[in-house]
C-alpha cells in the first residue's frame, strides 16, 4: 500500500499568493494513497525539513512529494532529508508549483487547480518510483586545464598547490593569453607583465604541473572522473628538451618582416620566433608558412646558428594520450574583427587602432617601448578619440551584449595617455559608463576629473581623413547636437567575442554554448562554474566577457570544484541511467548512434556453446548521463531510464 | 516474358550450383491479376516463378524472417527499385548482411517488365539517386494533392473518417519490411502507450505512431496500403513524412547500405546548440 506524504510549501509569498495552499492540501489529502498532506511556510528551512523527517518516520511513508520550487533548487536538499529519515532518496519527487505555476499565472483559482494537477501527477509518479542506489565510479586524480591565459594559469596553480596533478595545454607557443599583451591593468594600474610573468614561470617550474604549449586537445572521451584525452603536440621544429632559449636562431633568421601577432601587427618578428621576450617556455617555434626552408628547401640558417643542434626540420606532430579526472576549460576570448565597421575607417586609416593595439603601444616592452606613437608616421598624437561600444551593444552589426571591460580599459587608456603625453587631449564617446566593480567607478571618475578626458555621450557615425586629421563625427546626445573632433589617433573599444573555433571546440569536449559561442554554465546563478557536462568546469572569458579579477575568481572557484572532486577515490553518480530490454531490442543500433555520450555498446547474446544468438544494445552505466535521447529514439520501447521509466511517465501523464 | 525467362534460368543456375539456398519471387495468385510470394528452394520449383507487371509486392521483408539468413548462406530475391531501397535500409539498420543477398532487380512501365542491371545492393546507387532527383509527378497521386490543399480541420476530418474504419488487424505492420521489431510498440503493455481498441483515439494513436516510426524509412512500396482490408490510403501518410524528411534533412530513404537513420544522426554542423 502506498503511503505518500505531500508537503506543500508556501515559499513565503511566492507560492501562497497565487495558490490556495490550504485548499490544495485538503484536496490532495483525498487523493488515493496519500497519507499526509500538509502545508508550511518554508519547508526548506530547518524546522520545515525536520517536520518532513518526522512525518516520514511517524507514518512509515513510502514516498514523498515536495510541492514547491523547481527541482533544480531543492531536489538534492529534500532527497537528503528523506535519506536521513531512512527513506530511499529516490522515493522523493518535487512537484514544481512555483516556476511552473504560481510565478506564471494571475488567476488564483486556476493556479490552484493547476497546482492540484501538477501535484497529483507527481503522486502517481512517485507511487511507481524504485529505490535506486547511487553508482560509484573511480576518479583519476589528474586535472586537465585547457588554455594558458590568466584564468588557466590560476586554475592550474590552485590545483597543483593543493597537491594534485595538472596538465596545462596551451595552443600558442607561450603561456600568457591576452593578459601578457596588456600594458597596465585597471583599476590599480599594475604592470601586467610584472604580475603575470612570475606566475607563468611558477607554472613552468611546478613539480605537479605538466605544461604542454603549442599543443591542442584533439579528442575527449569518457566521463567525469574518467576522461580519455588525446593531445596533439604541434611540431615546433625545435627540440623542447635541449633548447636553452639563447635566441641565436632568431637573430640569424633572414625573414624579419613578418607582422607580429602578439604586437597586433604593430611590430615585426622572424620566422623562427617566440611571441614575446618573456615567453614561457622560452623555446622558439618555426612558423612553417613563413620559413624559407619550408618554402623552397634552402636556408636552414637557424639550424647552423644553433650551438646545440636543437633544430630539426623533420619533426612531426606527436600525440599524447592522457587519463584525466576533471577538465577546466579556460580558452578565453578574441576581439571582434572591426572590418565590418567601415564608418570607423579601421583598416583604411593606419591611425585608427583597436584597444588591444593601444595596449601594445602603451607597454614598456612593446614595439614603441611604451611611447604612444602613431602607426602611420611615428609621431605623438596630440588628440586621441576613444570610441566605446565599437561593436558591443549593437544588435544590427556587432554583438548584442555588453563586453563589460571596455568602459574600464578605455578609461585606463585615456589615463595612460594623459600620463604619457602631458599636453595631449582625449575625448571618449560612450553610451553609458558601466563601472560596477570594486574601485571601478572611482577609477573612471579619476580619468574624467584628474586626467581631463572629455567624455561625450553619444555614438560616432563617421571617421574620415581631412588635411592629415582624422575627423570624428558623432553626436553629443546630452547637448543634443552633432560634434566633429579632429584627431590624430582613434582607438576603438572593440567587442570581446568568443574564440572563432569556440563552437567547434565545445563539441570536441562535449559542452553546451550560447548563440555567440560562449560556454554555458550549468545554472546561471547556482552553478556558475560548472559546464553542462559533469566534471568539466569553466574559467575566464570563454564563458562570458570578463576582466582579470573575475577571470581569476572563477578560475579559483573551478579549481575548488576540481579539488572537491579529487577529495575522494570514488565518486557517486546519480543512478538515472538507461538500460535496454535484451529480449525486445531489435539491434537496429539507432540508439548507439543517437546517444550523445557514446554510452551504448553492442552486446552479443551467446548460447551455451558460445555461438552468437543475437546482438543487442547495452548501456554502459558509467558513461550514461541519463539524457533520455535513446529512449525517445527506440521504436520498440526497448530502452528505459531509471527514475523516469515509461511506467512513471505514463502514470504522470494519465493523472492529468 | 523475356525478363521472366532470364531470371528463371538465373534462378535455376544459382540453385543448381548451390550459390543460393533460396530464391524469393512471385507465383500466380488467387485471381488472374494477383501474385503470391514464392519461396523456391530447388531447381525444379524455379519454373513456377512468374514475373509480370502484377508483381508489385515488396518481398524484402521476408529476408528478415527469424533465422532465414543466420546460416550465412545466400538468398536471391526479386525486387523493384523500392524493394532495393528497403533492402538498403534493412542493411543499414543491421538487420541483414547484404553480401548474402542476390538481387533480381526489375521494374515495369505499363505491362512491360524490364530487368535492372546489377545484382548486389551497391550496384543500384545511380538508379536510386536518379529516383531521388526525379520524383513522380504530383498528378500521379491526385488524392495526396487534394489532401495537401485542405486546411488542418478538413485534413483532420478526412483522416478521422479514414481511421475510423481501422480494425487494428495490424496487416499494415505485418506487410511492412520496416516493421521488423521483435515487439511492436502496440504490443508493449507496460505501459500501454497505444490503445489497442478500435476507437477514434486508439486508431489515431496507432496510425500516427506507425507513421512516425516510418519517417525517413518508408520507401513507398505500398505494401501497407494494399494489405489494409478496409482500404485506408496509408501510403499517403508515409509519403507525406518522406517528403518532410527530404525537405528538412535532404534524406531520401534507402540510398545506401550505410545510410544513417535520419532521426538518430546528428551532425556537428547542425545549427541547434544542444547538439554537443
Ligand atoms: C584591450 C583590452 C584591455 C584589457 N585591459 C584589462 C585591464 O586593464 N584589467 C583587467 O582586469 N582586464 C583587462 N582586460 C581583460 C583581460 O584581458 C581578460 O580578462 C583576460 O585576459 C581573460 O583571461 P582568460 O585566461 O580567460 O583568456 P585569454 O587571456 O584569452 O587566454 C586564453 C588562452 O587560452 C588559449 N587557448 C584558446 N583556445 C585554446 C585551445 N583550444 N586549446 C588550448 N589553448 C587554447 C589561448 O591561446 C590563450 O592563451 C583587457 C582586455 C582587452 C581586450
Ligand atoms: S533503438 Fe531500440 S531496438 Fe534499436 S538497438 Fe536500440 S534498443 Fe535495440
Ligand atoms: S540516456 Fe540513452 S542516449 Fe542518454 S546518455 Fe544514457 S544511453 Fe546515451
Ligand atoms: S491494416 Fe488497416 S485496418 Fe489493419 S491495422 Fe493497419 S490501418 Fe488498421
Ligand atoms: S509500428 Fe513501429 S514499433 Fe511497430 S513494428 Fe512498426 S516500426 Fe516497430
Amino acid at each position: 500500500m502506498a503511503k505518500i506524504g505531500v508537503f506543500i510549501c508556501h515559499c513565503g509569498e511566492n507560492i501562497a499568493s497565487k495558490v490556495d495552499c490550504t485548499k490544495l492540501a485538503a484536496a490532495i489529502g483525498e487523493h488515493p494513497g496519500v497519507a499526509v498532506s500538509v502545508e508550511y511556510k518554508y519547508f526548506c528551512s530547518e524546522p520545515g525539513q525536520e517536520s518532513v523527517k518526522k512525518a516520514i518516520r511517524d507514518n512509515n511513508l513510502t514516498g514523498v512529494i515536495i510541492a514547491a520550487c523547481s527541482p533544480r533548487m531543492h531536489e538534492a536538499t529534500f532527497r537528503k532529508v528523506c535519506a536521513e529519515a531512512g527513506l530511499n532518496p529516490y522515493l522523493c519527487e518535487i512537484a514544481n508549483i512555483r516556476e511552473q505555476c504560481s510565478w506564471v499565472h494571475n488567476d488564483n483559482d486556476m493556479a490552484t487547480e493547476k497546482a492540484m494537477d501538477i501535484t497529483r501527477s507527481m503522486i502517481e509518479k512517485v507511487k511507481r518510483n524504485n529505490k535506486l542506489q547511487p553508482i560509484e565510479v573511480p576518479v583519476t586524480r589528474r586535472a586537465l586545464v585547457i588554455g594558458g591565459g590568466v584564468a588557466g594559469i590560476q586554475a592550474a596553480l590552485d590545483i597543483a598547490n593543493a597537491g594534485q596533478e595538472v596538465v596545462l595545454v596551451e595552443r600558442e607557443p607561450s603561456l600568457g593569453g591576452h593578459m601578457a599583451q596588456l600594458s597596465e591593468t585597471f583599476p590599480t594600474l599594475d604592470c601586467s607583465q610584472c604580475i603575470l610573468t612570475p606566475r607563468m614561470v611558477e607554472v613552468a617550474q611546478h613539480p605537479k604541473i605538466r605544461l604542454l604549449t603549442y599543443a591542442e586537445v584533439e579528442h575527449v572521451d569518457g566521463f567525469i572522473g574518467n576522461f580519455k584525452v588525446k593531445i596533439r603536440m604541434k611540431s615546433r621544429y625545435v627540440n623542447r628538451d635541449v633548447c636553452t632559449g639563447c635566441g641565436d636562431c632568431m637573430v640569424k633568421c633572414p625573414v624579419k618582416k613578418i607582422s607580429s601577432e602578439f604586437d597586433c601587427g604593430l611590430g615585426k618578428r622572424t620566422a623562427i620566433y617566440t611571441p614575446f621576450a618573456q615567453s614561457v617556455p622560452n623555446i622558439p617555434v618555426i612558423d612553417k608558412a613563413s620559413c624559407i626552408y619550408f618554402k623552397n628547401g634552402k636556408c636552414k640558417t637557424c639550424m647552423k646558428s644553433c650551438q646545440i643542434n636543437a633544430i630539426n626540420f623533420d619533426m612531426q606532430d606527436e600525440f599524447i594520450d592522457l587519463d584525466i579526472g576533471a577538465i577546466v576549460v579556460a580558452t578565453g576570448f578574441q576581439i571582434q574583427n572591426t572590418a565590418g565597421y567601415g564608418e570607423y575607417g579601421y583598416g583604411k586609416y593606419p591611425d585608427v587602432i583597436t584597444g588591444l593595439q593601444f595596449e601594445r603601444l602603451a607597454t614598456a616592452s612593446g614595439p614603441t617601448s611604451g611611447k604612444i606613437l602613431r602607426p602611420s608616421d611615428g609621431k605623438e598624437p596630440e588628440t586621441v578619440v576613444f570610441i566605446q561600444c565599437a561593436g558591443s551593444r549593437d544588435p544590427s552589426k556587432g554583438v548584442r551584449y555588453c563586453s563589460k571591460i571596455c568602459c574600464m580599459y578605455t578609461a585606463k587608456h585615456a589615463m595612460l595617455y594623459a600620463h604619457k603625453v602631458h599636453h595631449g587631449k582625449s575625448h571618449v564617446f560612450y553610451m553609458d559608463i558601466r563601472a560596477a566593480g570594486k574601485g571601478y567607478d572611482e577609477f573612471t571618475r579619476r580619468t574624467i576629473e584628474e586626467d581631463d578626458a572629455s567624455y561625450v555621450r553619444g555614438r560616432v557615425s563617421k571617421v574620415w581623413l581631412e588635411n592629415g586629421k582624422l575627423m570624428v563625427r558623432g553626436v553629443d546626445t546630452l547637448l543634443g547636437r552633432p560634434v566633429t573632433i579632429p584627431a590624430d589617433m582613434v582607438v576603438l573599444a572593440t567587442a570581446m567575442v568568443p574564440q572563432p573555433n569556440a563552437k567547434e571546440f565545445a563539441k570536441t569536449i562535449g559542452i553546451a554554448y550560447d548563440e555567440y559561442g560562449y560556454y554555458n554554465e550549468a545554472h546561471l546563478k547556482l552553478r556558475p562554474v560548472e559546464s553542462s557536462s559533469a566534471g568539466v568546469f569553466l574559467a575566464g572569458a570563454c564563458q562570458s566577457p570578463k576582466d582579470i579579477p573575475d577571470s581569476i575568481a572563477q578560475a579559483s572557484a573551478s579549481a575548488s570544484k576540481v579539488l572537491a572532486l579529487f577529495s575522494k577515490e570514488t565518486l557517486e553518480r546519480e543512478p538515472v541511467v538507461a538500460s535496454t530490454n535484451e529480449a525486445t531490442c531489435a539491434g537496429c543500433w539507432g540508439c548507439v548512434l543517437a546517444c550523445p555520450y557514446n554510452a551504448i555498446e553492442q552486446k552479443d547474446i551467446l548460447d551455451r556453446s558460445g555461438r552468437i544468438i543475437k546482438r543487442v544494445a547495452s548501456v554502459n552505466p558509467g558513461l550514461c548521463q541519463g539524457c533520455g535521447t535513446c529512449v525517445t529514439f527506440c521504436r520498440s520501447n526497448s530502452i528505459d531510464l531509471a527514475g523516469f521509466t515509461e511506467k512513471q511517465i505514463f502514470a504522470e501523464v494519465m493523472a492529468l | 516474358m523475356i525478363t521472366q525467362e532470364k531470371y528463371r534460368s538465373k534462378a535455376k543456375k544459382l540453385l543448381a550450383d548451390g550459390s543460393v539456398k533460396m530464391v524469393i519471387g512471385y507465383s500466380p495468385g488467387s485471381t488472374a491479376d494477383r501474385r503470391r510470394p514464392l519461396f523456391v528452394r530447388s531447381f525444379e520449383e524455379a519454373d513456377q516463378l512468374v514475373l509480370d507487371s502484377n508483381c508489385i509486392a515488396n518481398l524484402s521483408g521476408y529476408l528478415v524472417t527469424e533465422g532465414l539468413l543466420s546460416d550465412e548462406k545466400r538468398v536471391a530475391i526479386f525486387l523493384r527499385p523500392e524493394g532495393i531501397r528497403s533492402l538498403n535500409i534493412l542493411a543499414a539498420e543491421s538487420q541483414l548482411n547484404v553480401d548474402q543477398i542476390i538481387i533480381f532487380g526489375f521494374d515495369s512501365i505499363g505491362r512491360e517488365v524490364s530487368s535492372l542491371s546489377g545484382e548486389h545492393a551497391g550496384e543500384f546507387s545511380e538508379l536510386i539517386s536518379s529516383i531521388k532527383e526525379n520524383p513522380p509527378e504530383k498528378s500521379s497521386e491526385p488524392l495526396l494533392y487534394q489532401i495537401e490543399q485542405m486546411n488542418p480541420q478538413e485534413r483532420f476530418a478526412f483522416w478521422k473518417e479514414e481511421f475510423s474504419r481501422c480494425i487494428k488487424c495490424y496487416a499494415c505492420r505485418q506487410s511492412c519490411p520496416m516493421c521488423y521489431c521483435r515487439r511492436c510498440i502496440v504490443d508493449s503493455n507496460q505501459p500501454q502507450w497505444v490503445n489497442t481498441s478500435s476507437h477514434t483515439l486508439g486508431n489515431f494513436e496507432w496510425n500516427i505512431v506507425r507513421a512516425f516510426h516510418l519517417a525517413g524509412r518508408c520507401v513507398g512500396c505500398g505494401n501497407c496500403d494494399r494489405s489494409c482490408p478496409v482500404n485506408i490510403p496509408l501510403r499517403l501518410i508515409n509519403a507525406r513524412m518522406a517528403a518532410e524528411v527530404l525537405e528538412s534533412f535532404d534524406h531520401f530513404a534507402g540510398m545506401s547500405t550505410t545510410q544513417e537513420p535520419v532521426l538518430a544522426s546528428f551532425k556537428k554542423e547542425d545549427s541547434e546548440t544542444f547538439i554537443l
